[in-house]
C-alpha cells in the first residue's frame, strides 16, 4: 500500500487540535478599560455596587509548605481546637474551590467544595449555619439583631470549619488596612473570569515585612474585587491567591439562602465569638482568634506591616501548640518551635505564648523576648 | 455495494445498524459479560447487607463517604456503589470488555472473516466501539439498579441529605442517581477509547486487558500525587470522583463538562491511533 503513514495523520492532528484548543483559549484579548488612577480605582472599590452575584472561588496557597492532604490529617475528631488546627493547616498547604452566593449585605453562602465532601457556610438576614457533610454537623450561629457590620463576615469567620475567604471580603481588609504605611499605584489592566479589572498593586513601605506586594483586581464596571494575589519575597508564584473562576452579576436564586438542617444532622448551637479588645481597627481581622495565615497577615496588617501579634498563653487555643501537625511542621529554634513560611512566620515560645506576624523569624524572636 | 441489493438482505435495516445490532447481541449472549454485571450489581447489594445487618450503626465520618447517609435514605446505597467501583470495578469491566474487541476476534481467528464480508476496517472499529460504550452503560447502571434494589429492600427511602446540606426528595434523588450513573458511564469512554487502541496492538486478548486496566490504575496513582498536579487536568481519572458535584444544591456542572471534554480528547485520540494502527496492519488471523 502506497503512502501507508496517511493512516496515521488524524492521531498526530488530535493532539495538535488540542494544543491549539488549550492556547486559543488561554490568550484572549484584553479590551482596554479607560485610563483611571489608583485613587479614582479606589473609589469604585469603595462604592461598589455589585452586591448580587454568584460565582466559583479559587484558593490556592504556596507558602513553602509540605503538601498535606486533608485525608492524612486523619478524620475530623469532635475536639473543635485539634479539629481548627487542622483546618488551619489544610487551608495553608492544599488549594480549594469554592462556590459563593451573595445578595445584598445580608445574604450570602458559601460552599467549599472539597472531593466527596463539601463545607457549607449559610447568612440568610440574622440566621446563619454552618454545615460539614464529613461529620453531617450542621452549628447554628447567633447573629446579633442589626450587628452586621460587613457582609459575609459573620458565617465565614464564626467557624474554624469553613476556611472561604472570597476575594471580595479579603481585598476589601486589605484595603481598610492599607493606610499611609501603603503605597497604592495601578498595574497593567487583566482580565478575570471573563471581567475586565483593574489591578491595584499595594506595596508595603516598610522593609522590615515578608510581604513584598498584594494585587487586587478590580472589575472596572462595578467595582468588584475579582482577585487578590499575596506575594512573598522571594517568590515569583503568589504566595497566597485567590480568584473568581467564574462570575454571574446577577441575583442568585433566593432557594439558594434558605438552610434548615438536614433529618439526622448533629445541630450546635455557637455564640457568635467576642471580638477581642484592642486588636486592631477592624473588628473582623480579630473575630479569628488562631493564627492562621489569614487572621495574622490581616491583624498585623490592620496596624502596619511589619506588626507582631503576641497572643498570651492563657489565650492560646488549648490542643493547638501541642498538636502532632504544628510539631511536624515546626522546627525547634532557641526559644521555642518556630513554625516557617515564606510569608508568615509563627512561633510558639517554650512557656506557650504564640507570636505571629509577616516578618522574618528574628524579628519574632526578638518581640518574644 | 452490497447493501444497495435489499434482497439480499434479510430485513430492512442499514447494514450498520445491523452489525451493531448483532455485535451487542453477541457481547450479551456470553456468560462473561453477564458475569462482570452481576459482580457489578453484588457490590452495592454487600455493602447494603454489611451496613444493615452490622450489630452498630455505621460510624460518622469514617468509611466511604456517604456510609452514615445510607440508614435515613436507602438510595444511598446506590451512591456509595458507584463510588466504590468507581477507582477500580467499573475500570476492570470496561478493559477486559474493550481490551477483548479486536484481539478476541483476531485470537479466535475470525478478524478476517468479520473483514471479508463488505464491513470495512473503520467500520468494524466504530462498531466495536458503539457496543463498548453500551456496555459502560450497562455497568453503571448495573451498579446503580442493584443499589436502588437492595436500598429499597433493607431501608426505608426518605428525604435525602446532600452535600450541601439541603434535602431532596425520592424522586429527584434517584434521578440525581441516575445523573451520577451517566457521569461514570461518560467516566469510561476515554478508557474504552484506550482499550480498543490495546486491541488493535496485540492478537492476545489477555494482554490488550491487562494493559487497559493498569493505565486506568496508573492515571490514578499519578493523579494522587502532589508534586504532578500540573499533569493531573490532563489525567484520565482526573474527573472520576468528582460525580459527587451533582450531589451538591446547586447542581455543580462544571465537572460534568469539563470530564465530558476530557474523554472527548481521549476517545478522539486513541480512536485515532487505534485506526491508524488497524488500517495499515496485516490481519493474518
Amino acid at each position: 500500500m502506497k503512502r501507508i503513514w496517511t493512516r496515521w495523520l488524524p492521531a498526530a492532528a488530535v493532539p495538535a487540535a488540542v494544543a491549539v484548543a488549550v492556547l486559543a483559549g488561554g490568550a484572549s484579548a484584553v479590551p482596554p478599560p479607560s485610563p483611571s488612577t489608583p485613587e479614582q480605582v479606589l473609589a469604585l472599590v469603595a462604592a461598589h455596587t455589585a452586591r448580587q452575584f454568584s460565582g466559583t472561588v479559587e484558593e490556592k496557597a504556596d507558602l513553602g509548605l509540605p503538601s498535606i492532604p486533608s485525608q492524612a490529617l486523619g478524620p475530623a475528631t469532635n475536639s473543635a481546637s485539634l479539629g481548627s488546627a487542622a483546618t488551619i493547616l489544610e487551608l495553608l498547604t492544599t488549594s480549594h474551590t469554592a462556590r459563593v452566593y451573595a445578595d445584598g449585605p445580608t445574604k450570602l453562602r458559601v460552599q467549599v467544595m472539597d472531593q466527596l465532601a463539601e463545607r457549607d457556610a449559610v447568612r440568610n438576614g440574622n440566621d446563619a449555619w454552618t454545615y460539614d457533610s464529613k461529620t453531617n454537623t450542621a452549628t447554628r450561629v447567633s447573629v446579633p439583631a442589626g450587628g452586621s457590620t460587613a457582609e459575609g463576615s459573620v458565617p465565614s469567620t464564626a467557624s474554624p470549619s469553613v476556611p472561604a475567604v472570597t476575594p471580595d471580603q479579603l481585598a476589601q481588609r486589605f484595603l481598610t488596612a492599607a493606610g499611609t504605611s501603603t503605597d497604592i499605584s495601578l498595574g497593567p489592566t487583566t482580565t478575570v473570569a471573563g471581567h475586565t479589572a483593574y489591578t491595584l498593586v499595594l506595596t508595603p513601605k516598610t522593609p522590615g515585612t515578608l510581604v513584598a506586594s498584594v494585587q487586587i483586581a478590580v472589575e472596572s464596571q462595578t467595582g468588584l474585587p475579582l482577585s487578590v494575589d499575596v506575594y512573598a519575597k522571594g517568590q515569583s508564584d503568589p504566595a497566597l491567591h485567590t480568584a473568581f473562576q467564574n462570575l454571574d452579576l446577577h441575583a442568585p436564586d433566593a432557594s439558594v439562602f434558605a438552610f434548615t438542617p438536614p433529618a439526622g444532622a448533629t445541630v450546635k448551637q455557637e455564640p457568635l465569638p467576642a471580638p477581642k479588645a484592642g486588636s486592631g481597627a477592624t473588628p473582623k481581622a480579630s473575630a479569628s482568634p488562631k493564627p492562621s495565615q489569614t487572621g495574622s497577615s490581616q491583624a498585623s496588617a490592620a496596624k502596619s506591616w511589619d506588626s507582631v501579634v503576641v497572643i498570651p498563653a492563657d489565650k492560646v487555643p488549648a490542643g493547638l501548640t501541642d498538636s502532632a501537625l504544628v510539631k511536624q511542621l515546626a522546627s525547634p529554634v532557641a526559644d521555642g518551635k518556630l513554625l516557617s513560611t515564606s510569608l508568615v512566620n509563627v512561633l510558639v515560645t517554650n512557656d506557650g505564648r504564640v507570636v505571629a506576624g509577616a516578618v522574618p523569624a528574628a524579628t519574632l524572636m526578638a518581640a518574644a523576648k | 455495494m452490497s447493501e444497495s441489493q435489499p434482497k439480499s438482505l434479510p430485513n430492512a435495516l442499514p447494514t450498520s445498524l445491523r452489525l451493531f445490532l448483532s455485535e451487542v447481541s453477541v457481547l450479551f449472549r456470553r456468560w462473561r459479560t453477564w458475569a462482570m454485571l452481576v459482580a457489578l450489581a453484588a457490590v452495592p447489594v454487600l455493602i447494603g447487607l454489611a451496613v444493615r445487618f452490622s450489630p452498630k450503626g455505621p460510624p460518622t465520618g469514617r468509611g466511604p463517604a456517604f456510609l452514615d447517609q445510607v440508614t435515613h435514605n436507602g438510595l444511598f446505597v446506590g451512591v456509595i456503589g458507584l463510588i466504590v467501583c468507581m477507582p477500580l470495578f467499573l475500570p476492570l469491566t470496561v478493559g477486559v470488555v474493550a481490551g477483548d474487541t479486536i484481539a478476541g476476534e483476531a485470537s479466535l481467528g475470525t478478524l478476517r472473516y468479520l473483514l471479508v464480508a463488505p464491513a470495512g476496517r473503520i467500520r468494524l472499529l466504530v462498531i466495536k466501539y458503539l457496543a463498548t460504550v453500551v456496555f459502560c452503560v450497562a455497568a453503571a447502571l448495573a451498579v446503580v439498579l442493584g443499589g436502588v434494589l437492595a436500598g429499597l429492600a433493607l431501608f426505608p427511602v426518605g428525604r435525602a441529605t446532600l452535600l450541601s446540606g439541603d434535602t431532596i426528595g425520592p424522586g429527584e434523588a434517584f434521578g440525581r442517581l441516575l445523573l451520577m450513573g451517566g457521569f461514570a458511564t461518560v467516566s469510561l469512554l476515554g478508557l474504552a477509547a484506550i482499550g480498543l487502541f490495546a486491541s488493535t496492538m496485540t492478537t492476545v486478548p489477555v494482554g490488550a486487558m491487562a494493559a487497559t486496566i493498569v493505565l486506568a490504575v496508573v492515571s490514578q496513582v499519578l493523579d494522587a500525587l502532589d508534586q504532578l498536579d500540573w499533569l493531573h487536568p490532563w489525567l484520565l481519572s482526573d474527573h472520576w470522583l468528582d460525580l459527587a458535584d451533582l450531589l451538591r444544591q446547586p447542581i455543580s456542572w462544571g465537572s460534568f463538562g469539563e470530564n465530558a471534554l476530557l474523554q472527548a480528547a481521549y476517545v478522539a485520540f486513541f480512536g485515532a491511533l487505534a485506526y491508524g494502527r488497524f488500517t495499515t496492519k496485516d490481519i493474518l488471523a
